[in-house]
């Protein structure tokens, strides 16, 4: 219990005498970004004397054991409000650097922040990665006031990104789950949210803490939870997210082994909820969207598509054990064209290969790794034929192009919930 | 004469006669137990094939590969049917025996003996060789899968060399627990394995020295490559 024991440290004087109750939470999940987290926290520091003052609120950093120094830094930050504020200047928010337990991953990190919220009765909650290079005071106002004064349960972030960034969101994990549950949050694994403190409590009693959720995946499940069990919900947009660079030798098919078997995971626990739902519709969006500059990027087509070619040319026989003919045949003739700037993997085709993904996934033909991790080479095949086909695009002519796969996903939604009530 | 006869030709036949007439109980009995067995295993058989239906074995090995692979040596059945199959000559193999048992013929007693001595490692060097079956494809096709999504050409022939590698490995183990061939067996293996292994590096190293440069500096390349791709998936 003593190891569990909140470490506070006040910053000036609070406007509430401890933190028996507060209005506004906000988390911070990290884990050795020592380097980072110090501009994170005078950043919401900032955020919550501008936009809420008066209010009483506490940051939470929810530590998975750092040795870096992580929560000294947490401890010491402090914004410089003379600087940054012309009024209001005068912080009263309390920090607690508590140390979560169990299996180790941002899941974990977020349980500890829900049951924080929901012992000091927080009414309006925010969690922002510790690794953020771009967060703004603005952040924590866009998160946190659709909840407190418009009584929204959730708020779903909406970075403006490059074109050919968050391509696995741009591809997969954007239109099925529009196409699921009806609602067109564009970015549903942001990473930073705002929600209720009713929908804290309500995350908390779910049973999900011992699997998957707790390690990865989290994002994706707090966004499809509050779709699913019709939360409020709406999008904010915050702006570009840059954050520290991610481990340049992750592996591509177990990044989208994590999303896509979190992504299919909630497809079978929320089946009852998907299945009736036909189109999709806009949802409330805050914040003032404009488009970021399209700076060149390097993107080595070649090895994309000769990735495509070897994936469908070895494991065909596999695909063959869950894949049906058309899906196959689609394949195969995508990855016959030999001029490269020829080469498509038309959208209809896509859909209807994550969607045989999907009913595989449910129907456990195959080994579920096995499974996802052979997308690999297929998911690199759209992305080439994505990037062939929108290189001169403009960043709103490739959201028009992703509204068109978006509308694919949908119509092949009914075939996916015949299939899929058809199974054993 | 006639005490010739009797002596050369009636006595025997009597003997061989009285000896059937006092084996025919024991042969009887054999068959009904035999019969009995046959009847037995096929009820076994019914109920084995449900119980696998029921815990769903048939898609869980499908999962797992064993049904392709089945299909792939021509097995036709479905692994639950197969399953029944088994116990239905196993219940009959057991019964047979017992039937033998009971005719109490000392050379059948004898040979019994030594089959029934013997039976465990045949057991076990059939579960040893079924685990490395098993093993084998799910290995093989995780290699292909994983080596694939690195960009490896050679994936299939290097699924399959994997999947060799630990059948090999299985049958070794197989034969060195039946007692065949034991130190011919594991110096076969080792002789072979190191041979591969060895022509392998003479290939590549000597017969194939340019290729292995060209294939060094694709690899090189190839990485140099991949690490101007800017793309995030995430």
């Amino acid at each position: 219990m003593a190891e569990n024991a909140p470490d506070t440290a006040g910053i000036g004087p609070a406007a509430s005498p401890g933190p028996d109750e507060v209005d506004i939470l906000v988390g911070i999940p990290s884990f050795n970004n020592a380097k980072t987290i110090g501009h994170v926290v005078r950043a919401v520091e900032a955020g919550l004397t501008k936009y809420f003052p008066g209010r009483r609120a506490v940051l939470v950093n929810s530590d998975g054991g750092s040795t870096d120094g992580t929560a000294d830094v947490v401890r010491e930050a402090s914004a410089d409000l003379d600087s940054i504020l012309l009024e209001n200047r005068v912080g009263g928010f309390r920090k607690l650097v508590i140390p979560y337990h169990g299996i180790p991953g941002k899941g974990s990190a977020f349980r500890k922040v829900f049951d924080i919220a929901r012992q000091l009765g927080a009414k309006a909650c925010a969690v922002v990665d510790s690794d953020l290079r771009s967060i703004t005071p603005e952040w924590i106002e866009l998160l946190i006031k659709p909840v407190l004064e418009e009584g929204y349960d959730y708020v779903s972030p909406y970075y403006m990104r490059h074109k050919y960034d968050g391509t696995i969101t741009n591809t997969i994990v954007y239109p099925l789950t529009r196409a699921l549950y009806g609602k067109r949050l564009r970015q549903p694994i942001g990473g930073d949210f705002g929600f209720s403190g009713r929908l804290a409590s309500f995350y908390l009693e779910k049973d999900v803490w011992d699997s998957d959720v707790a390690r990865f995946g989290i994002d994706i499940w707090m966004t499809t939870t509050a779709i699913a069990n019709g939360f409020r919900i709406c999008q904010a947009f915050l702006g570009a997210k840059i954050h520290d660079a991610k481990d340049p030798g992750a592996d591509l098919s177990a990044m989208l082994h994590q999303v896509v078997s979190s992504v299919f995971d909630l497809m079978e626990e929320y089946a009852e909820a998907w299945r009736s739902v036909k189109g999709s519709e806009r949802v409330a969006t805050f914040g003032f969207v404009y488009a970021v500059g399209l700076e060149p990027i390097n993107v080595n087509l070649d090895k994309m598509i000769e990735m495509f070619r070897l994936g469908v040319r070895d494991l065909e026989t596999f695909y063959k054990s869950f894949l049906p003919e058309n899906v196959l045949s689609d394949l195969r003739e995508a990855a016959a064209r030999p001029d490269r700037d020829a080469f498509s993997y038309a959208d209809d085709a896509w859909v209807r290969t994550i969607m045989s993904f999907a009913l595989a996934y449910h129907r456990k033909v195959v080994s579920r790794e096995h499974l996802i991790k052979s997308l690999t080479p297929l998911y690199l095949g759209k992305v080439a034929s994505f990037v062939i086909e929108t290189w001169t695009s403009s960043a709103e002519e490739v959201e028009g192009r992703l509204e068109k796969l978006c509308l694919s996903f949908e119509r092949e939604k009914s075939n996916l919930v015949e299939s899929w009530r058809r199974t054993p | 004469m006639k005490n010739l006869i009797d002596k050369v030709i009636v006595e025997p036949l009597r003997e061989v006669f009285q000896k059937l007439v006092a084996f025919l109980p024991s042969l009887l009995t054999g068959i009904v137990v035999f019969l009995i067995g046959l009847g037995l295993a096929w009820l076994v058989k019914l109920l084995v094939v449900r119980i696998a239906r029921l815990l769903k074995l048939d898609a869980a090995l499908t999962r797992s590969g064993v049904t392709d692979a089945l299909q792939k040596m021509a097995v036709k059945d479905t692994p639950a049917k197969l399953l029944g199959r088994t116990f239905f000559w196993l219940v009959t193999f057991i019964f047979f025996v017992l039937a033998l048992k009971v005719m109490k013929v000392p050379v059948i007693d004898q040979l019994l003996e030594k089959l029934l001595l013997f039976l465990p490692n045949i057991f076990v060097a059939l579960i040893i060789v079924t685990i490395g079956w098993l093993l084998g494809n799910f290995l093989g096709r995780a290699t292909l899968i994983a080596s694939v999504n690195a960009g490896v050409k050679l994936s299939s022939q290097l699924s399959r060399g994997v999947k060799a590698v630990i059948l090999l490995f299985a049958l070794v183990m197989a034969f060195e627990q039946l007692g065949i061939g034991r130190n011919t067996m594991i110096a076969a293996f080792t002789i072979a394995f190191g041979g591969i292994v060895l022509a392998l590096a003479l290939a590549f190293g000597f017969g194939g020295k340019d290729l292995a440069r060209t294939f060094l500096e694709k690899r090189i390349k190839k990485n140099a490559d991949a690490g101007t791709d800017d793309l995030k998936h995430l």
